[in-house]
């Protein structure tokens, strides 16, 4: 990301959870927030981050942010619609 | 005339016939097992004699059915 | 937001991961109350995936004990389970599946003089009975207390339901009036029935309870469902209110619940 850091308002470390679990917590944490506010959550390399960011569009959220961590994983930044 | 029976289309000779009759017809074994609805009105088993149906009638013979939960 | 634990969350994911059921969707089950009248053919399935399925609170009524020739299609009752009452035989294996839910047992016969109590304890009913008299006291008593429920019926290799909302759409009786004259029906014991057609139709009616307590979809209301295992043929038939439906019309015959029969339900085996 280049642009200036956005400030997330719940964070999910679903580092070493699998699919579909990952989507879930993705879901559970995204039904506790308001539209607009936003979710970082981190996901493995690998199918954790080709599925997870995708499902969360296909359910009328933004993905709004993705960086590779030094430890190889995501982290994606979620508005939830 | 052509009637719909059960939602299929049907050929049926004449340009009238009764709900009696059309039971008949169909070979419905125990009538008092069907209830019968003509465009929608279900009618009283009292008047199949007299219920004429025509052409472009939609009848529908609903068939009651128990079952479940006895042996 | 309900709280879900972590099995919480694994043991419903399928759930949660559809978008119209969700974690939202999820906890409207765990609260929803389901009553089902009958623990035979249709209520085993419709009993094991309620119960799969996290609803809160689930009522079986049934005033029978099992029995060898239920095996052949009651899926919820085991061999050991011979001579034991139904509704305790489901409740074990409802429980062993989800030990989370509530199963609340009625070893009885729904009568005139009982029915609206127990059901006003409920959200929704399922009727799985085999006889006629139960079926339009169900009918009734659902369509007086305001409670939607879903019809089913199986018999030989055909099924049929249709979920009735009083009030919103036609009830049972605007398109079957009376029970058939006893002697004209052929019960499963006498005409046989298909084993897996009882799967068949209880899986459809668990569907429409999940997908009421939910808002999904659209329901079997004012639509007869019926299959021809044979063929393998569905078929929809629309159904219409009927202005002089003797419950749900516009000048009701029926104000007051009544027994069919002495007998509706016999309690010997
Ligand atoms: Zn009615």
């Amino acid at each position: 990301m280049t642009k200036a850091k956005i400030q997330a308002d719940a964070l999910k470390d679903c580092r070493g959870v699998g699919c579909p679990m990952n989507l879930v917590y993705t879901k559970v944490e995204l039904a506790k927030l308001q539209a607009g506010q936003i979710l970082e959550i981190h996901l493995d390399d690998g199918a954790p981050i080709n599925n997870v960011p995708g499902s969360a569009e296909k359910e009328g959220h933004r993905i709004i942010g993705k960086k590779q961590l030094p430890d190889g994983a995501w982290s994606v930044l979620i508005e939830k619609g | 005339m052509q009637i719909s029976m059960n939602g299929e289309k049907r050929q049926v000779a004449g340009d009238s016939l009764t709900i009696a009759v059309l039971l008949e017809m169909e070979k419905v074994e125990s009538p008092e097992m069907v209830s019968v609805q003509v465009n929608g009105d279900v009618i009283d088993r009292t008047l199949y004699q007299e219920t004429d149906i025509g052409d472009g009638d939609e009848v529908d013979f609903l068939y009651f059915m128990g079952g479940g939960s006895r042996r | 937001m309900r709280d879900f634990s972590e099995a919480q969350l694994e043991r419903y994911s399928r759930h949660i991961l559809l978008q119209d059921v969700g974690v939202e969707g999820q906890a409207k089950l765990m609260e929803a109350r389901v009553l089902i009248v009958g623990a035979g053919g249709l209520g085993a399935p419709i009993g094991l995936y309620l119960a799969a399925a996290g609803i809160g609170k689930i009522g079986i009524v049934d005033g029978d004990t099992v029995d060898l020739s239920n095996l052949q299609r009651q899926v919820i009752h085991f061999e050991k389970d011979i001579d034991t009452p139904k509704v305790a035989s489901a409740r074990e294996k409802m429980l062993a599946i989800n030990p989370e839910i509530e199963v609340v047992t009625y070893q009885k016969c729904l009568r005139a003089d009982n029915i609206r109590e127990i059901i006003r304890d409920y959200d929704f009913v399922v009727d799985g009975t085999d006889n006629f008299p139960t079926k339009f006291l169900v009918n009734d008593a659902c369509v007086m207390e305001g409670i939607p429920f879903s019809h089913g019926g199986i018999l030989r290799f055909d099924g049929q339901t249709m979920t009735v909302v009083p009030g919103k759409s036609p009830c049972y009786r605007c398109t079957f009036r009376q029970p058939p004259p006893p002697d004209a029906v052929p019960t499963c014991s006498q005409a046989g029935v298909l084993g897996a057609i009882a799967g068949m139709l209880g899986t459809i009616q668990a569907a429409e309870v999940l997908k009421f307590v939910t808002g999904v979809g659209d329901l079997l209301t004012g639509t007869l469902l019926t299959f021809d295992a044979k063929t393998m043929d569905f078929k929809k038939i629309k159904l219409h209110k009927q202005k002089n439906c003797p419950v749900c019309g516009e000048a009701p015959t029926i104000t007051e619940l009544y027994d069919e029969e002495q007998a509706v339900c016999n309690l010997h085996n």
